[in-house]
């Protein structure tokens, strides 16, 4: 079948191209063209097929797919409306598109920064070399909330912490993919990956078979082998699970898809139990082991025993498990000091000192104010910089410097000098953007990227990962919960 | 292996989408009856209400003045949000229930449901109830008919599938004994002055009929139906399948299939069972009053099994909104 509109044998009209007036952000590279209008040479071809679909056919499947999430049930909860507050993450028909011969250096990038995080978290959670050789301040380091001091000397089984790792990546204007942050916790959005992916061969099947795309179907097999391959010792006959707080959580279609597509339970706190250091599920036929853990739920909802001795979440005691070696958790509890802010900084560093490489994917260049130096630098370039709280999250705590009056400039810079140790500085990156379709026109909108890597005994990279991108004109946020939403990524064979 | 849970899960789809199917015929059959026969106001509509248990709750939120009106029963049993055992809260939480167990049912399941309810909450079904209600029934027959196809045709037969249709066929002996039930005195001893008239044949035929059953009914028996006929072939008939004693025999033999053989996990239930089966034997052997009062006895051993089944298997009190009106002995 030809992706045409309305046309059926005869005489045909040209459809109207769809990227014919496509223009580009001044000083913003672009995923699909170069600068002058000229797509880039890999993207020729998918330029050109997508062209003769033509914009009305184009607008007429990107209405389709709306329909086909809202049917497939692939829709994240909203918290306010609890029992029927089920939403779509939009989807944009046109795909983004990631050059083959590039995507090499970014997978050797990625598992080399998953190595030197995980050597980091055994290094950490043993015998802190990186501290007391002087590369992380100690001082640093206790202050990281997702430091756990009380789990040291417990090592993973195979010594694994990151079984899954979200990496964000952003291009900026000269066209360098950087690191954005490492999500080494539980990184979501893989699911979205693949739903995509089934989207854009239902609704475009003649672009995507000329497109010669690599395939990210096989996901949930390389993850459940990559945890079997880390499984404890002595544990065979143990079963798989992954662990969901429930339905109403917003991730749960997520949650409930990886179990579906990797053939194992999906079960909450209360299916669990641990008896003698060893993790039970309840099923109809009495207790079963379980020996592998795939957890959605945050380490402070993990084991109310260990964590939160307030907290009703959690399975009790399954902390004592892992410590006794009994049950391998993806990814490790203790892994929120890895990806935290304060530590970004230092990730050259740490992939120098445990891997003595030179770091392949390079990162934002990004100022520690608790160093009275760059504080200094900081002070005085208030105006061309963002400054984040290292514990911050969701755009709070932070100033945009370059849009922020000369008050609030002022004011800020008030609180910095009052709490250096709380701030890093980073330059505002112009995310690069992606030809998106918004009301019938493809237009220039930005994007991010977050490829997924799985560890097990070696480390694999889902090829491409979850666009997210800003479908609000000129914005630079990607969330879906501020008018962001996804397209599927063609990394090309 | 099956998660307690899960199967908790799985045994609710069946009821939740049996519970539609029965309440989305009896309203399209209780329609076409109510325009043919000449019954007293009160007896048009109300033992729609009382079959699915919800007598009390009507008469809270609708009002007792309101049984003899016709649209404001279907307007609660179709739609009414508080109405647990309504037509949308069934799909809602048929739907909900296989939700939470997508990596159980098959693909096909979920996209059966949800498509249907994606319908419901579109605005279609409201559009189709208000232009087309006899067409609007169907439609949820049909739905279930679709759903037990495709669950058939496409999902592992083993536990899940095994929970799935013990609550099928729990629900569907519960439905169909109450249905008896709230037409006894029409058909039975106290309908002496009605036995063998019209109207008693009318009610016959409407019981059979709200039950899917007049056309078997009538391959086992020659001339007009009576009502101690009907009602006889409603609970006995092995073959039928929405007779009790059918929906027994399956749930005994799917009983079979889940009990896993160790601790003597199920054994509750079998012998809940026992018992229900037992009284359903003594039925024929009594006399009329003695047979009335063995459905009130069949209906609380149902509730019986269930409350063991869900002791036996889930391990836990059925939550609110499952229990309200799911049990509920309703007699008249």
């Amino acid at each position: 079948m030809k992706e045409r509109g309305g046309t059926n044998g005869g005489e045909r009209q040209a459809p109207e191209p769809v990227f014919g007036d496509y223009s580009l952000l001044p000083g913003t590279s672009d995923e699909c063209f170069a600068a002058g209008a000229e797509p880039h040479p890999y993207a020729r071809e998918i330029v050109r097929l997508i062209d003769n679909v033509g914009r009305a056919a184009l607008k007429a499947r990107q209405r389709l797919t709306t329909g086909a999430f809202l049917k497939g049930g692939i829709t994240f909860n909203v918290y306010s409306d609890k029992k029927r507050g089920e939403r779509i993450f939009p989807f944009d028909l046109v795909p983004r598109i990631v050059d083959g011969a590039a995507w090499g250096r970014v997978e050797r990038g990625l598992v080399q920064r998953v190595a030197a995080l995980n050597a980091l978290l055994l290094d950490i959670y043993g015998e802190q070399r990186i501290i007391k050789e002087g590369v992380i301040p100690e001082s640093l380091l206790l202050k990281c909330p997702g430091y756990l001091p009380k789990l040291r000397g417990l090592a993973p089984p195979s010594n694994v912490f990151v079984h899954i790792a979200g990496i964000d990546l952003i291009r900026d204007s000269k066209g360098e993919l950087l690191v954005l942050e490492d999500n080494a916790r539980t990184p979501s959005g893989v699911s979205y990956v693949l739903e995509n992916r089934a989207m854009m061969k239902r609704f475009l099947p003649y672009v995507f078979q000329h497109a010669h795309v690599r395939s990210v179907d096989e996901y949930p097999a390389r993850l459940r082998d990559a945890l079997r391959a880390v499984e404890p010792a002595g544990c065979d006959d143990g079963a798989m699970v992954v662990l969901t707080p429930g339905p109403f959580n917003s991730a749960y279609f997520e949650h409930s898809f990886l179990a579906r597509r990797m053939g194992t339970p999906l079960v909450q706190a209360s299916d669990l139990f641990v008896e003698d250091a060893k993790v039970y599920v309840k099923t109809t036929a009495g207790p079963q082991r379980v020996s592998i853990v795939y957890r959605r739920i945050d380490d402070d909802f993990l084991d109310p025993e260990f964590f939160r001795p307030d907290s009703l979440l959690g399975v009790p005691g399954i902390m004592k498990a892992y410590a006794a070696g009994n049950v391998t958790l993806a990814n490790a509890p203790g892994n929120g000091v890895a990806d935290d802010k304060a530590i970004y900084p230092y990730m050259p560093d740490v992939i120098r000192f445990y891997l003595s490489e030179e770091p392949i994917l390079g990162q934002i260049e990004t100022l520690l104010c608790g160093r009275p130096k760059e504080l200094e630098h900081v002070l005085a370039h208030l105006h061309e910089l963002v400054v984040k709280e290292v514990n911050g999250s969701g755009g709070y705590g932070m100033l945009v410097g370059p849009k922020a009056s000369a008050r609030e400039r002022e004011e800020f810079a008030r609180k910095l000098r009052g709490n250096p140790d709380n701030y890093i500085a980073q330059p505002l990156i112009q995310l690069s953007t992606s030809p998106t379709l918004i009301d019938g026109q493809v237009v220039a909108r930005r994007v991010d990227l977050r490829p997924f890597v799985v560890t097990g005994k070696d480390s694999w990279v889902l090829p491409g990962g979850l666009t997210r991108v800003a479908l609000v004109e000129g914005s630079y946020v990607v969330n879906s919960s501020q008018g962001g939403g996804s397209k599927d990524t063609w990394v090309l064979q | 292996m099956i998660l307690s849970r899960v199967a908790e899960s799985c045994f609710w789809l069946g009821r939740y989408v049996e519970r539609m199917e029965s309440t989305a015929r009896l309203l399209r059959v209780n329609r076409a009856f109510v325009l043919d026969v000449p019954v007293e106001q009160l007896a048009r509509w109300r033992p729609v209400v009382v079959v699915s248990g919800e007598e009390l709750r009507f008469r809270e939120h609708v009002g007792s003045d309101a049984f003899t009106d016709g649209e404001r029963v279907e307007e609660y049993m179709a739609w009414d949000p508080r109405n647990p055992a309504s037509l949308t809260n069934s799909i809602f939480w048929a739907r909900e229930n296989a939700r939470t167990t997508r990596e159980i049912v098959s693909l096909e399941m979920w996209q059966t449901l949800n498509s249907f309810f994606q319908w419901m909450k579109g605005g279609q079904g409201r559009r189709l109830w208000s232009s087309d209600r006899e067409q609007f029934y169907l439609r949820m027959q049909e739905l279930a008919a679709l759903f037990w196809g495709v669950m058939y045709g496409t999902m592992l037969h083993e536990e899940p599938f095994d929970f799935v249709r013990l609550g099928m066929y729990l629900e569907r002996a519960g439905q169909t004994v109450r249905m008896i039930d709230v037409r006894y005195h029409m058909l039975g001893p106290h309908a002496h002055e009605t036995i063998g008239t019209p109207i008693e044949t009318a009610h016959a035929m409407a019981l059979l009929r709200s039950c899917s059953a007049t056309e078997p009914f009538l391959k086992r028996t020659r001339g007009i139906p009576s009502g101690a006929h009907a009602v006889d072939f409603l609970l006995h008939d092995e073959a039928f399948p929405r007779s009790v004693r059918h929906c027994l025999d399956r749930a005994a033999h799917g009983l079979k299939r889940v009990r896993p053989g160790v601790r003597d996990i199920g054994a509750r239930t079998q012998r809940e069972l026992g018992h229900l089966e037992k009284t359903l034997g003594e039925d024929g052997t009594r006399g009329r009053d003695e047979a009335h009062e063995n459905l009130t006895h069949l209906i609380e051993g149902l509730a019986a099994t269930c409350e063991a089944f869900q002791y036996d298997f889930f391990g836990q009190a059925p939550t609110e909104e499952r229990r309200s009106s799911a049990d509920a002995a309703s007699s008249t």
